[in-house]
Formats: C-alpha cells, structure tokens, sequence
C-alpha cells in the first residue's frame, strides 16, 4: 500500500484567516479573561455513518486560548454530548456556545438535544478555570428553549440570557447563573427575514443585539446589529456588520470584543470545506465604531489580524488583497487542513503582506521560502511597495544543467537567501518575482548563527579550556577531492608539505594580505572563532568561497612569557589536519575524520620563551570543516598561561 | 552396547550466523518493534524487514514516504513512525524535515495497516548547522516523549513531542546535544539517559569504519559526557560496537529489551563478509558494564564446560567419576631434574563404557575438564529462532547424545538428538555477560517457552525454573577451558 506523503506543520496555528487549522471552528465566541483572548466554538464534523450526510454535525466543544491573536492553544474538549445527563447522547447537536465570568466562577452556556422532548435546551456548566474542567448542570435551564445561548452581564452585575429559538428571545438571569429570572420575551424591533446567533454587548452606553440575519428571500446571512438603550429592547435596527460571504457559504455567527484597545469581530466562513459549507472556519478582522457608535461595516479578510513574527512562518497565501495576478489554491485538495500556496502568475504579479514585525532579526538575519516554480526565477522581496528597499532576491533554481543536472520543476523547495536590507519594526512585505510562474507556500527570516568576528586588536588568550581561537585563515585552496577516502597519510604528507604560495611554512602574514594561488587570488582572514572550533565550513560559506573539496589553510602566534616545556599540542579535525610548531610538523590527522575533541596528540614539546608560530592545514572533501586545538600538560589540563598574538 | 557415538557430521549446517539469517538486507534499521509476535524492522527507502521469529528476516515491511533512517516505538496500542524526508545532502541539500505518522499496526496485510497523514515536527533550512534527518524516539520514565536527530552537517539535536499525538510539544525549542554524529539514539537505563551516535565513514561497503558511541547525563537536555569526561557536544564518546567477526561499520544503533537483563541492541553492518559485503540487520547481545553499554559478542558455535553462576559447579552427566592413573610424586621427595611429561586429557573413549545406554540425567559438579562435562554447542539449521540468534542443540562432545527439557520441568539427556522442540535451546547473552539457557518448548506445555530458564535449584542440582535476573542461579557462563 503507497499512501501519500501528508504534511501537517506543527507550527504555530497563525492568525491569518481561518485561525485554527487542524479542525473547524463554527460560531466562533470570543471572550477576554485575565487579559488573554479564549475562544469557544462549535465543533463541526464529518457526519460519521448513520448520521444525516448533508447537514451539520457536532458531538463535543474544545476551547482555545492565545495571548497575541496569533497562536493558539487548543485546550482540548470542554464536553461531549455523551457527557451531560440532560443531553441526548449521540445526538450531534452541540450548537453555538458562550462563556462568562461571574464571581470568578465560569459559566459555560451550550444548547444540545434534551433526552426527551423535541427542540433544543441550554445547559450550563461551571468551572474555576475558563479552560474548565466543568461541572455540568444536570437539567437544562427551565424556560430557555433554543439554540445559541449568549449572557450580557451588564455594569451592575445584572446577568441577561439571550438565544434563538422563534425568533430571538431574551431573559433576565437569576445570580445564580443557572436560571431564568421570570419569563422569557421576544425581542423586538429586530427586521424581518431568519435570525438566529444572537450576540449582545455594551459600549459606551449603547446595548448592542448583532446576529446572523437573512435580508432577502433565498438570501443567504449576513452580520447585522440593532442597538437599544436597555438590555432587553425594545431595539432600533441599525444595518450590516457584514454582508454575505460571496461565495455563498451559507451560515455566518460572530461575537464582538474589545481586546488591548482594539474591537475585532470573530466570525466564520468554510474556506477549510469549500464544498460543504456546514464545515467551517473562525476568521478575526479588525471593527471599528463611528463616533455615534454605529459600526463600521467589515470586509472579510484573509489577512486576519495580528502581527506576524519575521521569525515565524508567515504565510503568504493569506495575503492583503487587491494584489495582481496572484492564485491561490490548497496545498493538497484531500486534506485542506495543511492549508493554501499562492502564485505568482506572471512578472508583472505582486501581493502585499501587512503587519510583519522585524524586532526579532538581528543583522546576520536570512530568508527562508518554501517554494515552488516551473522555471528558474528570482523570488524578489521588498518593503511596503514596489518601490520599496529590497530585502531579498531569492535564487529559484529548479533546474540545472551539466554534471549535477537536476530538475525540481513543480516540486517544492526549502530556499535560503542573504538579506540585501533588514528593516526595522513592523512593516508590511511586497513580493513579486523576475518572471513569474512561481508559488509560495511560506517565507521565515531567522537569524544566522555567529561563528566568527574579525579579530580584535591587541592580544587574545586561550579559552578557559584552552582552545586557541585567533587565527589568520587563508580563503580555501580549490582542492576538488569528491571523496575523503583518499587521505591517506601518504597523499596528505605530499599535498599538505607542496608549497602554493610563497614562504606558506615561514611567514606570519598580516589580515587583508593576498596570495596567489595558481589561478586563485586569496586573502588572509583574522578572525576570532565564537565557538571553541573553528568552523571553517562556515568561515569559507560567509565569505562566498567554495565550501567542498578544498584545502584551508591557518596560522597564529603564541606568545609565552617563559619557557612552557613538557606541553602537547591536541587537536581535532573535520577532516584531516597537519599540525606545524615553529615549522616542524608535530601532528597529521589522516584519515576520512570527523572533529573530536583531543583526537590526536603530539609528542611532547616545549612552547619556547617569546612567539611560537602554529600553523595547520585542514582538508575535506564533501561535507562541513572545522578543527579544534589546545595544549594540554602532562596531566592532561589546559595550557593557558600564554597570549595569542596575529598582528 | 557400547560402541562411540561420534557424530563428526553434525546434523547443524555450518550456518552463517554473523547477522541474523533469511535476506536481513537493510540500511538504517527502526529500533525493531513487536506485533503479535512478530518482528518488524523499517530501513532508508521504504521497506523493511520482517521476521516470524526475531531470527530469520525478509523485506516486506512496509512504510510510505521514502526518505531516510526511521524508527518506530508502540505508544498505548499505537506504532508511531519517525523518519526523515529529504536533507542529509539527498538531492543535495540540507534542507531536511523530520515527520512522525501513526499506524495500528505494522502488519502490511492487516486490514488496520493505514498510517495516518505525516506530520512536520522539526526541519532544517539548509542554511543552519543542522540536517533534519536520522531521527531516533524515547519514551523517558515519566512518559515524556523525546527525539534527537541530525548528521555530520551540524549537530544532533533534541526536541520534544507530545506522546499522545505525535506533534512537536508546543513551545518545544530545539536543544543541541552532539556534533559530528549521525544515527543518534537516545535510551534510559537507571537514572542515565544514554546518547548513542554512530561515527565513522559510511556507506563505503567494505572500507566503511562505521562504529557506534555513547555518551550519557542524568539530564535527557545534556551534557552527555563520555567515559573520559568529554561531551559529545565536542565530539566524545565511548565505544559500543566497531567492525570484527567478519562485519564492518556497525550504524543505527537500536536497543530491545526483551526481558529483565536481557537486551539487544539491533544495527546494520556496511558490510557482510559472509554475503558479499551487503549492508545487512546485525543483532548482537547489549551488555552493561560499569554504566556503559557494550556490544557482546554473537555466540559461537564450540565445546564449552557450562558453568553455574550460583556456585561455579558445571553441568555435567550424573554418571560414576572414572579417576584417571597417575604416578604419584610426594613434593618431599620430588626429583625436579626429572623430566615432565605430558598428562593427556581423559578421552571419552576411557568413560563411555561407564555409562548407561539410555536417558542419563544431569547435575553440576567440581569442573574437571572430563568428557561427562564437556558439552559441544551448534545451530540447528531449519529450527528457527528467537529475537538475535538460532536455537542450539547442546550434546556432549563426540556423541549425539542431547540435553533435554522433561515434562515436569526437570533435565536429562537422551543418546541421540532428535530436533524435538525439548532438545532446542535458546541462548541469550545477559546484560551483565552471564548467558541465560531455555529450552524451546517443555513437553505437555503449549507454545514456545519464554520463562523457564536452566536453573541452579541447589549447587549440584540444575533444573528448569522460572527465570529471575536477580538470582544468580538463573544464570550460566560458557567457557572453553
């Protein structure tokens, strides 16, 4: 059996829209408790078998929780239908839920099928934690018939249930949370036409009664709201939140809240199901108010909310539209949970993404693009617009020709490039491309290691486990072995004692110096390793240099104070080595080696009184280069009690 | 009668027993994994191997994904899977991305054989010191569940997932833990987690000089510090396993426990000798010395005196003492100018006269080196196996005449080895190198035996009882001397 390869990101669940992606969201309800956003949502489904196919399906609730808007945590499941007495089980009727904070207590409001009877009831259940564990009610509230439960606990601590059950109803609540406080009344002065998913709040006064409406018939639901000066009505409608998705997803359900100064609007839509639209989505978008406190009508967005890390994965497929010639379309059709990739059709395509925050990148900062193109192409990254700073121009190479041909059209690739500009704070990120036909699943920046920095003036010390880190490092000698099977101790005494530049076993020579090297002209690198190995891999990488099948070449000066006698020089090396003091050599490393601390050991030697000159070779062939050396006395500790000196 | 039995063409085959037997060939083998009954070992490519008895092995294991070095651990009634896709300079670059999937079982022809969609739970860019591949699980005591990976392009590194999915924990930062390694593992054993890293030259037939080390920390985060105190981190670490026994570049190191005190560790080797030099399933004895692990080495066929931990007394024929002749020399009165002469061993031929025709039953007893206590040990082709190893008939030298399991758990010997399930016999290396002996099925009792063991019930008195590591009667030494 061969079955697909399926990849799913661990990575943060972002705030791009839909916010959760490794399940649906429906009816997103969203409310602020010690200072950090929780969600609770209805939870569709796939109907399993026996269940009506073609209609909504939910057996349980989970809970989310996130401190920026841009990643969260899924608490798990709060309750399954299985799990209340009054509740049907089985019965796959978890509607839309809310929760609110009394008193410190939790009071979680849900509608399911009651064990007899027809219709819906509302249960509640109480927690000390808005993550819960809750403990269930066993009867559902007396008198509350319906769907869609949500509380207004207004200023004075009066608590008002409303739902959806003939229309939109509403009720006081008594303290205790759990029971109506009189009967039940119809809403008045909502418009005509289906409502349901009624969310009531207070600002600046005004009482607000939002919900999904149906404005005409065989019209699908927009968001629309009614606003009053008391809790229970009678109320003034005033018009849209927003108006039906446009792509006839039929339901939309909502909840309004203030979070850090800023209004958002949650709602859904089943861009995860695009064919069945009783799967759905939870988006956020920013709401705002007009002085008088109507509302501003929202225009969905992919974009979402919230601020994206350049560290994390940002992905551009969740872009700020209009854009041009860009598609979009699912990284894989059978499993829409791993999400959306965008392409850039032609040259002349581009799209912005707003709100990437660059306080994270440090100067060494690079791109990663996970790409795919049908051609050979540059991804081209720029600030703001198109006439903004470049960041990047990410090589796209899916093919090559010649010894190591390789063709990668339509596969998608992991791509690095160097960043050209860093810029600085949140800003948004323009990208296009040289010739077009290329697609983006995600870009990161992420900071680079630190490996080297130029040599200080003045004397270094060994470390305190005396490893010597100052040293001249020639640019690699072009030395095109495949393969490090060929080091044999006889091939290296031949390759590493030929001379190939001049007094290359005499002199000490000074930083910016340069060396011919048959066609190759070098430079002399002074360095101070920010690691106890020196990684020449790294140092031959960041200069742009060839980084296999090359012979590196070092040199440093000790300085003693005294006579040091009875020392051996221990090293290791990626992969083998020749060792030189004061132009004898005292160690060869052969062999196809990786670097080991204290691989290999001289012979005793005395470290003369005044500079000792140390010199090594380092060659590899495919792989990454390093090497480590110290002193080490007699009993096998750390030689320190000298200075290293390269001017 | 009394004429020798001296069987010179042993019914044993000169079985090839440096790896295990069938087709074991495979590169980067899972830590092997159990399912009722069954052995399952997943490779680089794919595939896998499968056994029916943990000795003979063939392809047929299945594992979508292709890429690189998986392994595979049964959490709850669940197999997760963890590999690597791409990276480690496979299609030339180190861009590599580790993936976890879950199975109900790994019986390709189950109708439940279904992994679940692959998961991203670490990667490397290409552009870090890292190469997302090669990853290796552990369950640690608490339930936690960890996963270090990585090659000689970078370092190993150490990353957390929830057991319960499979997912990267959240907020799980990677943790580097070793250079210069490739096949990492991670094991726990006695408040040490052990990293085992393979070093060495790879994927060179012959002339590969793979070889597996090991380093340890009472922290699962490092440092993991070698038998001379150098961290891995700076390359250390102490020998478990390097080519010999006509095998070279032993990789991937993998650790079983099969009982108390008695484990495995499974690898592959480069290279065969005995199977020209193909990259095939090793499974070798896991030995604790000191703290350390320590490839044991594969037993050998031979002439062995069978020797109790209990007492030291050898397992011998319950048959008369024949005292050999000697002309005796009082110290007081010794000629030490006389020459010496040679005394030769007692011959079987001097003793079996003595003994009786039929069933002769056994004890332990002073080791003498005579023919009653010298058992001669072989495979039995075509008897199967056990997880690492053949069963063995044990006879005493020159004769068919076979150690045997009786119905009521008791011992004796029969004058000629039949190949009956009682004559067979598994033995397994313990991890503090004694070996345990069990026969393979006792007569009367259905299904194979996995608990009665040779035991010492006194110090002259062996029997067949339940196996306890922590009782030195259960445990034997082989020695040729």
């Amino acid at each position: 059996m061969l079955l697909t390869l399926g990849l799913l990101s661990y990575l943060p669940l972002c705030a791009q829209n839909p916010i959760i992606r490794d399940q649906f969201t429906a009816d997103p309800t969203a409310r602020v408790f010690n200072g950090k956003m929780y969600l609770y949502p209805s939870h569709d489904i796939p109907a399993p078998a026996g269940q009506r196919q073609d209609w909504f399906c939910m057996a349980d609730y989970h809970v989310f929780s996130s401190e920026n808007l841009t990643d969260w945590e899924d608490h798990g499941v709060i309750v399954t239908h299985n799990d209340v007495e009054w509740v049907r089980p089985e019965s796959y009727a978890m509607w839309a839920p809310d929760c609110v904070c009394k008193n410190g207590k939790y009071y979680f409001y849900f509608p399911a099928s009651p064990k007899s009877g027809r219709g819906f009831g509302i249960g509640v259940g109480i927690s000390d934690s808005p993550s819960g564990p809750f403990r269930f009610e066993p009867n559902m509230i007396q008198g509350a018939m319906g769907i869609d439960p949500c509380v207004l606990i207004d200023d004075d601590g009066t608590s008002y249930l409303y739902w959806s059950g003939m229309g939109i109803r509403g009720c006081k609540l008594k303290d205790n949370m759990t029971e109506l406080d009189g009967q039940s009344q119809q809403m008045e002065g909502l418009p005509d036409g289906f409502k349901e998913g009624p969310f009531a709040f207070k600002r600046n006064g005004i009482y607000y009664l939002t919900f999904p409406w149906v404005r005409k018939e065989g019209g699908t639901e927009t968001l629309a709201y009614s606003t009053s000066t008391s809790p229970l009505g009678p109320w003034t409608f005033k018009g849209l939140i927003m108006a039906e998705h446009s792509n006839g997803c039929w339901t939309n359900h909502h909840s309004i809240v203030e979070y850090k100064g800023e209004w958002y609007l949650f709602y859904h839509h089943n861009d995860l199901s695009p064919k069945f639209d009783k799967n759905r989505s939870a988006h956020i978008d920013k709401i705002t108010f007009a002085k008088n406190g109507d509302i501003i009508e929202v225009k969905p967005t992919i974009r979402g909310v919230g601020i994206n890390p350049s560290t994390s994965r940002i992905e551009i497929d969740r872009y700020d539209e209009p854009g041009k010639g860009v598609t979009v379309e699912f990284v894989d059709t059978a499993n829409t949970f791993k999400g959306w990739y965008a392409t850039l059709t032609d040259k002349d395509s581009w799209l912005t993404y707003r709100d990437v925050d660059f306080s994270d990148l440090g100067a060494s900062g690079y791109l990663i693009a996970n790409v795919k193109a049908e051609n050979n192409t540059e991804l081209i990254i720029k600030e703001k617009n198109a006439k903004g700073k470049t960041l990047a121009k990410v090589k796209v190479v899916c093919m090559t020709e010649g010894q190591f041909r390789r063709d990668n059209r339509g596969r998608w690739m992991t791509l690095t490039s160097s960043l050209d500009y860093i810029p600085k704070g949140v800003t948004d990120l323009y990208i296009t491309s040289a010739d077009g036909n290329v697609s983006i699943d995600w870009i990161q920046f992420k900071n680079r290691d630190k490996y080297f920095q130029p040599a200080s003036s003045g004397s270094a010390r060994p470390d305190d486990q005396g490893f010597i880190r100052r040293w001249l490092l020639l640019d690699p000698i072009d030395k095109p072995n495949r393969s490090n099977t060929v080091f044999t101790d006889s091939y290296l005494q031949e390759n590493f004692n030929k001379e190939y530049f001049a007094n290359q076993f005499t002199a000490v020579p000074k930083s910016g110096q340069q060396e011919k090297v048959e066609k190759q002209v070098l430079t002399w690198h002074g360095l101070d390793s920010e690691r106890f190995n020196v990684k020449l891999f790294r140092f031959a990488d960041l200069n742009q240099k060839q980084i296999y099948g090359v012979l590196f070449w070092g040199v440093t000066v000790i300085n003693c104070d005294e006579e040091i006698p009875n020392v051996r020089l221990a090293a290791g090396s990626n992969s083998a080595s020749s060792w030189w003091l004061n132009g004898e050599q005292v160690l060869l490393l052969s062999g196809d080696r990786r670097m080991v601390e204290d691989d290999g050991m001289s012979q005793r030697l005395t470290l003369k009184k005044g500079k000792n000159i140390l010199r090594c070779a380092v060659i590899n062939g495919p792989g990454m280069s390093d090497f480590c050396v110290r002193f080490l006395d007699e009993s096998g500790k750390p030689v320190t009690n000298y200075t290293i000196n390269i001017e | 009668m009394k004429s020798l039995i001296i069987t010179l063409a042993l019914s044993a085959t000169s079985l090839s027993i440096t790896a295990q037997d069938g087709q074991p060939y495979i590169h980067d083998p899972s830590t092997i994994a159990e399912r009722e009954g069954k052995y399952y070992t997943f490779g680089t490519g794919g595939g896998g191997l499968i056994s029916e008895d943990g000795w003979v092995w063939h392809g047929g294991a299945e594992r979508p994904g292709g890429g690189a070095a998986p392994d595979v651990m049964k959490i709850g009634d669940r197999y997760l899977m963890i590999y690597g896709a791409t990276g480690g300079g496979l299609g030339g670059g180190h861009n590599g991305r580790i993936l976890t999937m879950w199975n109900k079982t790994l019986d390709p022809k189950s109708p439940d054989f279904k992994f679940t969609d692959a998961v991203e739970v670490a990667a490397s860019d290409g552009m870090e010191d890292n190469d997302a591949i090669d990853p290796c699980l552990l369950l640690d005591p608490r339930g936690r569940l960890w996963v270090s990976y990585g090659t000689y392009f970078g370092t190993i590194r150490l990353i957390e997932l929830d057991p319960k999915t499979g997912f990267r924990k959240k907020g799980n930062k990677e943790k580097d833990i070793a250079i210069d390694c490739e096949a990492s593992d991670l094991i726990y054993r006695d408040g040490w987690y052990y990293q085992l890293g393979t070093h060495g030259t790879c994927c060179d037939g012959v002339n590969s000089t793979y070889n597996i080390v090991v380093g340890r920390s009472k922290d699962v985060t490092g440092p993991y510090v070698d038998n001379v105190g150098r961290d891995m981190f700076h390359g250390g670490g102490k020998m478990v396993i390097n080519a010999g026994d006509r095998v070279c570049g032993p990789g991937h190191f993998g650790r079983t426990i099969i009982d108390e005190g008695v484990e495995i560790m499974s690898c592959h080797y480069e290279a065969d000798f005995d199977r020209s030099g193909r990259s095939v399933l090793g499974i070798r004895p896991l030995l604790w010395k000191n703290g350390w692990p320590v490839a044991g080495d594969r037993f050998k066929s031979g002439t062995y005196e069978i020797e109790s931990e209990r007492r030291g007394y050898s397992l011998e024929l319950a048959v008369d003492f024949v005292r050999m002749t000697q002309e005796r020399q009082r110290f007081w009165n010794m000629d030490a100018n006389q020459p010496l002469v040679k005394i030769e061993n007692q011959k079987l031929s001097d003793v079996i006269s003595t003994w009786p025709n039929g069933n002769i039953g056994v004890r332990t007893g002073d080791y003498m080196f005579r023919p009653h206590q010298r058992w001669t040990v072989t495979p039995v082709a075509e008897a199967g196996g056990y997880l690492g190893g053949p069963y063995y008939k044990i006879v005493i030298e020159g004769t068919d005449r076979a150690l045997t399991a009786t119905a009521n758990k008791e011992l004796t010997t029969v004058p000629t080895f039949s190949g009956s399930d009682e004559q067979l016999w598994r033995i397994e290396q313990l991890t503090d190198g004694c070996f345990r002996i069990m026969p393979k099925r006792i007569p009367g009792e259905t299904g194979l035996n996995t608990t009665y063991v040779l035991y010492s019930a006194g110090d002259s008195s062996p029997t067949l009882a339940k196996w306890d590591f922590r009782s030195d009667n259960s445990k034997w030494n082989f020695r040729n001397q």
